[in-house]
């Protein structure tokens, strides 16, 4: 534990923190570009300079590649280092093209920011500027190779940190180029981190092209929904469409990334054909008199067939507040069945998951990052949890073994298949993962090793929780019991063959599904960043996220024939909507004639308070919780 | 004098294996392997005070001496040929004459370190010394001079050739060594050095061709004898200078380490050509401050020359008459400089583009007074680069700007190169 000095503010690091992270943790910000926490020390940018005053090193040193050391005096604002980094901002900026304008980086970008900073402005180098030819790298990513300051961060993350490779650089001296051999859509699954990753605007979303500033986006702490892993993330929306997703940093999830899937599958939220009109009997009504008919008809169909010929639906892909109302709906009407799994399999292999974990032994990504031995469970990784293959590239590059038992598809890191587990050395290993594909059956639980199931649907774990307290059942065998007639389904996808012989549907959803075109009684809800929930990711850990966005049809300002019926009223063109646990409780109002309680009460209260920005919170059936990680 | 590593000249051809072999040729392993410990032949190269040949000046046995010898795997000797210093050519000289020194100083080295697999990173251009080498390999092979249980001493080693995709970087000793993993010739970080973690992460040194080829004489005659063939009590051994310029003599000449600048443009180099006087010259190859008239009487030997402010280098002199224009002369190496950077950090791939810049304009008669600031910032940051490759860059330069201001200046007052290069 080094104690040293920075702009004569004492402090104490860990052993192997360098003096730019030092600086960091005390709030002095030095210019970086190659440096990024995820992927360490390169020293190609120069930028860092600072000036080792006294101790062991003096003169001018790169503070990225320096680990701090015991009387260390260093002087981020001395002269010498001043000049050495506007010179080499000044280098930088001499083949860059200066198109900020133009460019979709420009307010986010950290190029602008450092070179404000570096206190360079006045150009001195008068000759022609280097130029390049852009690739075609597929939809996804724009490039723009003229703005390159040549960091080296994409190469290193898309080689070194992702495994992908066809992508890299090419050339030397002041003609480096970043790309492919050739055009043509970049092949890693984790390519869009480029974006996030690049300092300057060479690797722009493609998706969100022209289409906001940085200023102009409503933004907030975001959870993907694509997986059971919980991945953090910022989505940028603007004028009610959805433009982007960002990654955002929980080093105890995702680190600094996401995967493509995560970033570029969101077009649902923008799709014209989604429900934005309640429907009855697929005709256009208010959500007022929507509900009133399916209060009626409710009423109607279970004096005639009973409570227990009616089983309310939830859904793993809908928020744990969803969820929980679609509890207490079927608790206040008595119903036969209440449903959050469509699948026998599926609910049972999820409960079992959720049964087996507890506080010391659920794998986060971040412990399978740091384990020494990983052990892949009928598994294709990169199809059920990306994210999950990338941690594990991690701990594999860090020297961890790793084996898959059963067939092993390709994966981004080298690994040895076994036929069964007793084929896997564990003897030796001190962190342990093993991970447990969807479709794994039977894992016993492994002394010592940290547990991590692949779970289908961001919720599925809270899913479980609610499933096992209120006696919930898997769909297909509440049908399978032949009494069910009718169906109040909450963002579930209920198949054709469960749905013959029913008698009511009704549907609230934000996506449109085949449940929601069969539904006699529909009711459009708001997608997940239009709205405040909840999702439990796949080792037990509640995540909070924040509302983006106005629900609404997004305003095509530059397309007349897009654009919403420009008529004057208090909400938004097709905005009417609300959260799926709000029509669950005005269902229930209306229902009982009594004001329904907030979700988040009795167990769940404890979540009341969960900060989005914080790193979640591990919340288990056996009531084992790691107060540290409560935010 | 009595030469060592030229001494097996043939005019125009190779020595051959049974010539060399002949003419005491490996008898240097003979002794090492029959008489000597592995540790006695590196301090006997200790005791020579032998230094590297191929720019930098390091302690060869020092060197050796930061391997260490109790991790498990191999080590590795990679002998650098790649050379490619401006207005150096003594590897390639003596390649070309007699790849077997090299082959014999080698097996020495390798004796010394414990290595079992070596290789000889050679320059894309050097066709011949490759071929060469290969020959002399394929002999000492079939001689029982490489392979397994050399000589029945237990001592095993494989010599490998790598001909080098070709860039001045590769000779930098980390970047040389991502090279032959087949990676992106970038260099490394340092620490860790080569000598603990070098090629496929395990202790490797890197040594110059004219190095090893020292060493079978070291052994043979002795430190004390070795050190004797010097100039000066200070220096140590012989050194190849290879002269170009406008001397009378530009060859390849192997002379006591210690001579002065005098002695050898007078003697060896044969003096000026006729109608040229020395305006000034570049002591040891391109990436080293001038020298001028003032400097004829230091010793051509490390410490001396590093005194008089600029460096020994690899020993190419490249010497300039009166009518060289040194801003031309510098912008020529610059260009050199630029084009080969490896294009990793900021410094050196877009700060030498800029000095080009600056000196292109200077010597088209468009320099602006503030150019020699923007040259003198360069000069001093471009010290803060990855590599060595941008420091010994600006040695020109820091020349050119210390003795050669009046010219710079008169460039930019009179709008012209005043030699009419422009």
């Amino acid at each position: 534990m080094p104690k040293l000095i920075i702009d004569d503010i004492p402090l104490e690091v860990p052993d192997g923190t360098t003096v730019l992270e030092a600086a960091r943790s005390v709030d002095i910000p030095i210019p970086h570009f190659c440096w990024h926490p995820a992927l360490g020390r390169a020293g190609a940018c120069r930028v860092c300079a600072v000036k080792m005053l006294d101790g062991p090193v003096k003169g001018l040193q790169m503070s990225c590649m320096l680990p701090a050391q015991e009387g260390m005096v260093v002087s981020t604002t001395d002269p010498e280092a001043m000049a050495m980094r506007k010179g080499v901002i000044e280098w930088l900026m001499i083949n860059h093209p200066h198109d900020c304008p133009v460019c979709d980086e420009g307010g986010e970008c950290q190029l602008q920011d450092f070179t404000i900073a570096g206190g360079h402005g006045l150009r001195r180098y008068d000759g022609r500027k280097r130029t390049y030819n852009n690739q075609y790298l597929g939809e996804f990513i724009e490039h723009e190779m003229n703005r390159c300051i040549q960091c080296y961060r994409c190469a290193r993350f898309y080689q070194e940190y992702a495994g992908g490779t066809d992508f890299g650089v090419m050339g030397r001296a002041a003609m480096v180029y970043f790309g492919r051999q050739q055009d043509g859509p970049l092949e890693s699954p984790f390519s869009g981190n480029l974006v996030d990753i690049c300092p300057t605007g060479v690797f722009t979303d493609k998706t969100a092209r022209f289409r906001a500033r940085y200023w102009d986006y409503d933004m907030a702490p975001s959870v993907c929904p694509h997986c059971s892993l919980g991945c953090n993330i910022t989505p940028a929306a603007r004028y009610r469409e959805l433009l982007k997703v960002i990654a955002r940093r929980n080093d105890k999830v995702n680190g600094w990334f996401i995967c493509d899937r995560g970033r570029f599958s969101n077009q649902a939220v923008n799709a014209p054909e989604r429900p934005r009109q309640a429907l009855l009997d697929g005709k256009p009504a208010t959500r007022d008199e929507a509900l009133e008919t399916l209060v009626g008809r409710l009423t109607e169909f279970l004096e005639l067939h009973g409570p227990e010929s009616l089983a309310i639906v939830g859904s793993p892909r809908m928020s744990l507040e969803g969820n929980i109302m679609a509890g207490r709906l079927r608790e206040l009407i008595g119903a036969g069945a209440l449903c959050y799994f469509n699948a026998e399999d599926d609910a049972e292999r999820t409960m079992q998951a959720v049964s087996m974990l507890n506080g010391d032994n659920a794998a986060s990504q971040h412990d399978v990052r740091e384990a020494d031995l990983a052990v892949i469970l009928d598994c294709d990784l990169l199809a059920e949890a990306p994210m999950m293959a990338l941690a594990v590239r991690q701990a594999w590059r860090n020297g961890a073994r790793v084996y898959v038992v059963g067939r092993g598809n390709t994966m981004p890191f080298e690994f040895v298949t076994v036929a069964s587990l007793a084929d896997v050395p564990l003897t030796d290993a001190k962190r342990p993962v093993f991970i447990s594909g969807i479709r794994h059956k039977g894992i016993a639980s492994q002394s010592g090793a940290k547990l991590a199931f692949i779970l289908d649907g961001p919720n599925a774990f809270g899913c479980a929780l609610l499933a096992r307290d209120q006696g919930a059942v898997p769909l297909s065998t509440a049908i399978a019991g032949g009494k069910v007639r009718g169906i109040v389904s909450f963002e579930a996808d209920i198949p054709a063959e469960m749905a013959q012989g029913i008698r009511i549907l009704a549907a609230a959803d934000w996506r449109a599904t085949e449940t929601m075109q069969r539904a006699e009684i529909v009711l459009p809800a708001t997608a997940w960043v239009e709205q405040e929930g909840t999702f439990v990711n796949h080792e037990g850990r509640a995540q909070r996220f924040r509302q983006v966005m106005q629900p609404g049809l997004p305003i095509k300002g530059l397309d007349p024939a897009g654009h919403p019926p420009r008529v004057h009223r208090k909400t938004p063109p097709g905005g009417d909507l609300l959260p799926s646990w709000l029509i669950a409780a005005e269902l229930l109002e209306r229902l009982s004639g009594e004001q329904a309680v907030e979700p988040l009460s009795g167990e769940w209260e404890r979540l009341r308070g969960l900060d989005a920005e914080g790193e979640g919170f591990l919340f288990f059936i056996n009531k084992q919780i790691n107060s540290s990680e409560v935010q | 004098m009595k030469r060592i590593l030229l001494g097996y000249e043939r005019a125009g051809q190779c020595l051959t294996f049974d010539e060399y072999s002949g003419n005491n040729g490996f008898a240097a392993l003979r002794k090492a392997l029959g008489e000597m410990s592995p540790a006695q032949v590196q301090q006997t190269v200790i005791d020579s005070g032998l230094r590297g040949r191929g720019g930098a000046g390091f302690p060869t046995g020092k060197k050796w001496s930061f391997v260490p010898r109790d991790l498990p795997g191999p080590r590795y000797l990679i002998c650098n040929a790649d050379e490619m210093e401006p207005g150096t050519y003594k590897d390639r000289v003596l390649l070309e004459q007699n790849p077997h020194l090299l082959i014999e100083g080698m097996l020495l080295a390798c004796y010394a370190l414990g290595v079992e697999h070596a290789f000889i990173f050679v320059r894309r251009g050097y066709e011949l010394a490759a071929e060469n080498l290969r020959q002399g390999i394929a002999a000492a092979h079939r001689a029982g001079l490489l392979g397994r249980n050399i000589l029945g001493s237990g001592f095993s080693l494989e010599l490998d050739i790598h001909q080098s995709a070709g860039r001045y970087i590769c000779g930098e000793e980390t970047a040389l060594i991502n090279a032959l993993e087949g990676v992106r010739a970038n260099p490394r970080v340092k620490p860790p050095f080569p000598a603990v973690k070098g090629l496929w992460g395990q202790p490797t040194v890197v040594n110059n061709v004219e190095t090893l080829a020292n060493i079978p004489a070291i052994i043979a005659r002795g430190p004390a004898w070795w050190r004797g063939l010097a100039a000066t009590p200070e220096a140590a051994g012989p050194k190849l200078f290879c002269i170009s310029g406008h001397v009378a003599n530009t060859e390849c000449f192997e002379l006591p380490l210690g001579m002065t600048l005098g002695e050898i443009i007078d003697g060896p180099c044969g003096g000026m050509r006729p109608g040229s006087r020395f305006k000034a010259c570049i002591p040891g190859g391109a990436s080293t401050p001038y020298f001028t008239r003032e400097h004829w009487g230091v010793a051509m030997d490390f410490d001396p020359v590093a005194r008089a402010g600029s460096r020994l280098g690899t020993g190419g002199i490249i010497v300039f008459d009166q009518t060289t224009c040194m801003v031309g002369a510098t912008l020529n190496l610059i260009r050199f400089f630029a084009r080969e950077s490896c294009g990793w950090c900021t410094p050196c791939r877009e700060g030498l583009p800029f000095v080009r810049h600056i000196l292109e304009r200077i010597e088209n008669g468009r320099g602006k007074t503030d150019d020699i600031e923007i040259l003198r910032e360069h000069v001093r940051y471009l010290n803060y680069a990855f590599c060595a490759l941008a420091p010994g860059a600006m040695g020109p330069l820091e020349g050119l700007l210390r003795l050669f201001g009046d010219e710079v200046k008169e460039h930019i007052v009179r709008g012209k190169c005043p030699f009419g290069n422009h």
